[in-house]
């Protein structure tokens, strides 16, 4: 899709400030992953393995983390939420920040991935969304259902919009739809993000990129090739590469 | 060819007008009542595919303006909150302007909405007309049928005759997966099919049959219901048997079976062998035990560790006679026959995990061994004693294990683990000792020892935690209760020979003895903890453990005297029953925050220790126990996850063991009339101080990894046996007393990394280590300083997808050194390598080969063993599934077998050897259900 029409939508909401309170806000999203699903869908298992690793690791829960966005007409920003319970060990809380600036469709992600940190600035891109015709009720939103594909990964992506929240951006790396993504799905569930709280107009406490970003500056393409080689790799050496890379 | 050439050109202009003009598309959007709809979203979309080509929202007047839209196919679609989204394929005019007709959204039926999408949370999806939803999102009771569905269902009636009524109008055929059910019959449809196994519900206004068999549109709608079904809920099942025989009458056979679906795992397992494989394979027992297989956290032993001994966990493969564990990769020396049965359960439904199984496990097990044992007297004079014995063992346990958790709500969960044990074993033993203090004086002892035993343990443990509101603050309590009870029979004969010796009845005696032994354990322990955060950044923990073990062990030996007249023996027999109380609090602050954890405690524990001991029960006191030791122990740890997988950690401990009761009791124990044992009254515990570091790193882009650790003990008070040696008789005092500044140090270094990556690996270990030991001989302190190099290199090559290959190598050199006696300094050497080859062939053939090279020095001994171990095996997989598979396996081709062990004490040297199992051939056969998996490791 042109991104002069994720560019119009920007414009025409900054302008008239439409129904003001639906296009400011705060999301908190259910980041929930089935690393059994995932493992046992490594290509290199046998069908013994697979229902092995089902057998003893089947967590039909997943392991969820809590997630923030904010976003307004013009930019969105997402990262870690407060954990959902205060644990008395402490493991590395690893940066993991996005924003999205939809004035100048640019987008800058400072993020701990494949054991370095990484500051990956580009241009907007979205990604080819096929708009489905099923409907979906998230925390009282109507939301329309769009799929997606990420070859790279090897994903398929169910998402699902408020197209009356119409802000074009979501949790992670999605963004794009004529609406605020409210849940989406990796693979019929290796991975579950759902919104579980959307509290409209100014967030009481904006989320901040850290004041010294140090990584490795790279563009979109060039990480893109990195990640690429990464799951090459880890595919060659027979080994899972969800522990390293968002999933 | 002209007319072609000027259509082709036709055509291009076309196509190139096409692409130049840009469309503009206008409209509005309106509901039904012909109110114009603001804020709608507007999409336009490829109508192959459904790519998402532009989007808008309307304004107040419900219009909407796309400017600038190539021209191509375009479907219009329209969609606004509580409405059925509307679609349409746009007719492209031939100018640039498109006005669309009006746009009218129909609302969704509000109980639709309200019930189907916002209650149930049931995804709608429009099919042109059809409506169709997840039924499975509904709760019904297990059993309900279709008929109890559709009656939660909006829009659905069931009238008295139990027709089904949808949106006023009769329906009047139900569908199975699209296709009729019982010739359309609703009431045989909707009476019989099972709710839970339905998927989802699809309504709609079928064509009547009359026009769907003419061709011709006659206006008769039927109103449809079709059922669409689930698959089939998760369910697998697997299973392998497998069975071979070889040479010299070798076989092995063994046989699983899995079955699962979500809720339940049930397996079976089996093997049989007489090649020494005495324990399930790590697989095996991971597939046996399934969701079982791995429980963390169910001691129930809060609070830091040092306690000292009062947490052991131990870990081990083997088919010990004290552990509740299913055996497991164990391999036994020796020759053996061996035979194991197990059935496994588990159920996991809504926060109740339930997991139970049997298991039972038999060996009889024939062991030759020579063993060698030089002693070190304080004139520099040496004595050797060898034993060359033939001992066979049959033993059979039958073990259960039952664990229990129940997540009663988010904040309260209870764990309640049984576990029980009951083991036969019966023991008959011959040997020849041989005493050796020089080339001229010489004896020998014959002895043959038989013993039946069989002993029974059980053990319950409950755990309950709850959390509280507040996040972070939690309480914790257990209750466990181990009962253990043994009975034991034996006889004891011996036989010496008196050629050479000057004084033989000291050191060999001629028995015939007849010996009962009846010991009983009982272990109460219970633990509190309390876990309070403070500012989500700060844990104070308090903790309280208790325990009390009671315990009795009623020994009789009787002299076979003439005639088999039997006299108890008072000197051997013995009663004794004593009880240990232990009870620890203690309280540690936890700073954690950003991948930083730091954690200093301080715990006071108390042991009491009380025994008596006798000849007999109720006969007269030879002695009492009564002691108690109060100690202070801090308790320091750091923890540090940093960026790029990097770890780090810290810590100081101290521990504080009691001493055994048997090592206070005030009289000399002289059952065993070589190793007379004298309690000390006046023991302290054994006191330690502990110091450990740590760092690992591990790059996955690079595939270097990292690791380093180094543990130190420092005793303050050790608890250690003070050997006097008679040099005329040989007899060993053995006195317990206390003493300090014996010293450990052990440290790790591995580090791995990639030569070609993905290719090859290589990965090197050092793993030094040194200890410095005092002991008492004679009454004086004598240190002995051991040094160990161990250092090791691996490599992994795996170039292709038929070929990898695994080589390593290790050495290691254990230099001990005696400070008071430095003549008798030992220089302990071994030397291990190993190669593995696997190769894919072609046509499903694979061939392994395993090799193992060992050799063991001692140069002060002129000792030096080679062992070198050759395996080998071809397999073919057969059939399409690769399901069975034909091996044929060569075990230790050069015939060189033997277990070897070595070992320098403070005051001996000793070597042993056991012939074990060596070249046999086996040809078998196994069958895999799930295709015959092909093992590339090391």
């Amino acid at each position: 899709m042109r991104l002069k029409h994720l560019l119009t939508i920007a414009l025409i909401l900054i302008a008239t400030g439409l129904k003001a309170q639906n296009i400011i806000g705060e999301v908190e999203y259910r980041y929930k992953i089935f690393y059994d699903k995932i493992y046992s869908s490594l290509p290199h298992l046998t069908e013994q393995e697979r229902d092995r690793i089902l057998l003893t690791w089947g967590n039909p829960d997943g392991y969820s983390t809590r997630m923030k966005l904010q976003f307004w007409p013009e930019k969105s920003r997402y990262t870690f939420g407060e954990p959902y319970e205060v644990r008395s060990y402490s493991w590395q809380i690893e940066d993991y920040f996005i924003e999205n600036n939809l004035v100048d469709q640019t987008y800058l992600k400072y993020m701990d991935q494949m054991g370095k940190t990484y500051l990956v600035r580009d241009n907007l891109n979205a990604p080819k969304w096929r708009v489905m015709n099923e409907i979906r009720d998230i925390l009282g939103h109507m939301c329309m259902k769009a799929v997606s594909e990420d070859p790279i990964k090897g994903q398929k992506i169910t998402a699902w919009f408020a197209s009356d929240i119409p802000v074009p951006v979501g949790p992670e790396e999605l963004f794009g739809l004529p609406g605020l993504i409210l849940a989406y799905d990796i693979n019929d569930g290796m991975l579950i993000v759902e919104a579980e709280k959307i509290a409209f107009g100014e967030p009481k406490e904006s989320i901040t990129l850290p004041k010294k970003m140090k990584g490795r500056e790279v563009t979109g393409s060039e990480y893109q090739e990195l990640v690429k080689k990464f799951i090459q790799n880890s595919i060659d050496s027979k080994q899972a590469w969800m522990w390293e890379i968002r999933y | 060819m002209k007319f072609l050439l000027s259509l082709l050109l036709l055509l291009a202009i076309t196509f190139a007008s096409q692409a130049q003009s840009k469309l503009t598309i206008r409209g509005t959007v309106k509901d039904t009542t012909n109110i114009p709809l603001d804020y709608t979203s507007v999409l336009l979309l490829s109508p192959k595919d459904s790519a998402l080509v532009a989007y808008t929202l309307t304004n107040k007047a419900g219009e909407y303006i796309f400017k600038n839209v190539d021209r191509q196919p375009l479907l219009i679609k329209a969609t606004y909150m509580g409405y059925i989204p509307f679609q349409k394929e746009l007719i492209l005019p031939e100018t640039d302007d498109l006005e669309v007709e009006e746009i009218q959204l129909t609302p969704i039926l509000q109980e639709l909405y309200e019930v189907v999408v916002k209650a149930a949370k049931a995804p709608l999806m429009m099919r042109g007309d059809t409506l169709e939803y997840d039924a499975s999102k509904f709760k019904v009771p297990p059993g309900a049928t279709l008929e109890d569905l559709l009656r939660k269902l909006p829009g659905m009636q069931i009238d008295a005759d139990g027709n089904i009524v949808a949106q006023g109008q009769q329906v009047q055929k139900v569908t199975v997966d699209g296709r009729r059910f019982f010739g359309g019959n609703t009431k045989m449809a909707t009476q019989n099919l099972n709710a839970e196994s339905i998927s989802k519900l699809q309504l709609f206004d079928d064509k009547s049959e009359q026009s769907k068999l003419t061709g011709v549109e006659d206006g008769v709608k039927e109103k449809t219901l079709n059922v669409e079904l689930k698959e089939e809920a998760k369910k697998g099942g697997f299973g392998k048997i497998s069975a071979a025989g070889g040479t010299d009458g070798r076989w092995s056979s063994n046989a699983s079976y899995n079955k699962f679906d979500k809720v339940n795992q049930f397996s079976i397992i089996g093997y049989g062998n007489n090649v020494n494989q005495t324990g399930l394979s790590w697989d095996d027992l991971q597939e046996f035990r399934g969701s079982g297989a791995f429980q963390f956290g169910d001691t129930g032993d809060f609070g830091f560790n040092g306690s000292g001994g009062m947490t052991i966990i131990s870990f081990s493969g083997g088919d010990s006679e004290d552990s509740f564990e299913i055996p497991f990769n164990n391999l036994s020396s020796g020759f053996s026959n061996n035979q194991a049965i197990g059935v496994n359960y588990n159920h996991l439904k809504d926060k109740k995990d339930f997991s139970g199984n049997y298991f039972y496990s038999r060996s009889d097990q024939t062991v030759e061994s020579f063993n060698s044992r030089t002693n070190f007297l304080q004139d520099n004079s040496t004595f050797t004693s060898t034993d060359q014995s033939l001992q066979n063992n049959m033993a059979g346990h039958h073990r259960a294990n039952v664990r229990f958790q129940n997540e009663l709500d988010s904040a309260n969960t209870v764990t309640i683990n049984a576990k029980g044990r009951l083991s036969s074993l019966n023991t008959s033993l011959g040997s020849l000792q041989e005493l050796i203090r020089s080339a001229s004086e010489q004896s020998s002892m014959e002895r043959d020892n038989q013993s039946n035993r069989w002993s029974g343990s059980f053990q319950g443990t409950a755990i309950f935690r709850h959390k509280f509101e507040k996040s972070g603050r939690n309480f914790a309590a257990s209750l466990s209760n181990t009962y253990s009870n043994a009975d034991q029979d034996g006889i004891q004969k011996s036989v010496v020979d008196l050629v050479n010796s000057t004084d033989p009845n000291t050191y060999f005696r001629n028995l015939d003895q007849v010996n009962q032994a009846l010991n009983s354990a009982n272990t109460i322990k219970s633990s509190l903890l309390f876990v309070e955060p403070i500012k989500k950044i700060f844990f104070w923990e308090t903790f309280y453990n208790f325990s009390q073990s009671a315990s009795e062990t009623d020994r009789r030996v009787f002299d076979v005297e003439a005639s088999d007249t039997r006299q108890l023996n008072p000197d051997l027999s013995r009663f004794f029953d004593n009880t240990i109380t232990y009870n620890r609090v203690g309280s540690s602050i936890r700073y954690a925050n950003k991948g930083s954890n730091l954690s200093v405690g301080l715990a006071a524990s108390n042991y009491n220790l009380n025994g008596r001991f006798s000849v007999e029960k109720d006969s007269e006191i030879l002695g009492t126990v009564n002691k108690n030791y109060l100690n202070l122990t801090p308790n320091l740890s750091y923890w540090k996850t940093m960026k790029g997988n990097k770890r780090l950690n810290a810590g100081y401990s101290m521990g504080v063991a009691p001493p055994n009761i048997s090592d206070l009791q005030p009289y000399k124990d002289i059952s065993n009339p070589l190793y007379i044992r004298e309690g000390n009254p006046d023991l302290q515990p054994e006191v330690t101080h502990s110091l450990n570091a740590g760092y690992n790193m591990y790059d996955p882009a690079t595939f270097i990894n990292l690791y380093f650790s180094l543990n130190s003990t420092f005793y303050q008070s050790q608890v250690v046996q003070n050997q006097t040696i008679d040099p005329e008789t040989f007899v060993t005092t053995f006195k317990s007393g206390n003493v300090a500044g014996g010293q450990r140090y052990n440290s790790y270094l591995g580090f791995g990394f990639p030569i070609v990556k993905t290719k090859m690996n290589a990965f090197l270990t050092a793993n030094p280590s040194y200890s410095r030991s005092i002991a008492l001989i004679n009454s004086a302190e004598t240190e002995t300083n051991t040094l160990s190099q161990n250092v090791g290199a691996n490599l992994d090559l795996t170039p292709t997808e038929w070929l990898s290959l695994y080589a390593g190598s290790s050495f290691r050199l254990s230099k001990t050194k005696y400070v008071q006696n430095p003549s008798q300094n030992q220089d302990i050497l071994n030397l291990s390598a190993y190669t593995n080859i696997n190769i894919k062939l072609p046509k499903a053939f694979y061939f392994d080969m395993r090799f193992n090279y060992n050799r063991f020095e001692n140069e002060s001994f002129g000792f030096s063993q080679e062992v070198p171990i050759l395996n080998a095996f071809v397999y073919k997989l057969l059939g399409e599934a690769k399901k069975w598979e034909v091996r044929l396996s060569a075990y230790d081709i050069f015939k060189q077998n033997e277990t070897i062990s070595q070992f320098a004490g403070q005051n001996f040297v000793s070597t042993g050897r056991i012939e074990t199992l060596s070249r046999y051939f086996l040809l078998g056969v196994t069958y895999n259900m799930r295709g015959v998996e092909v093992k590339n490791d090391r």
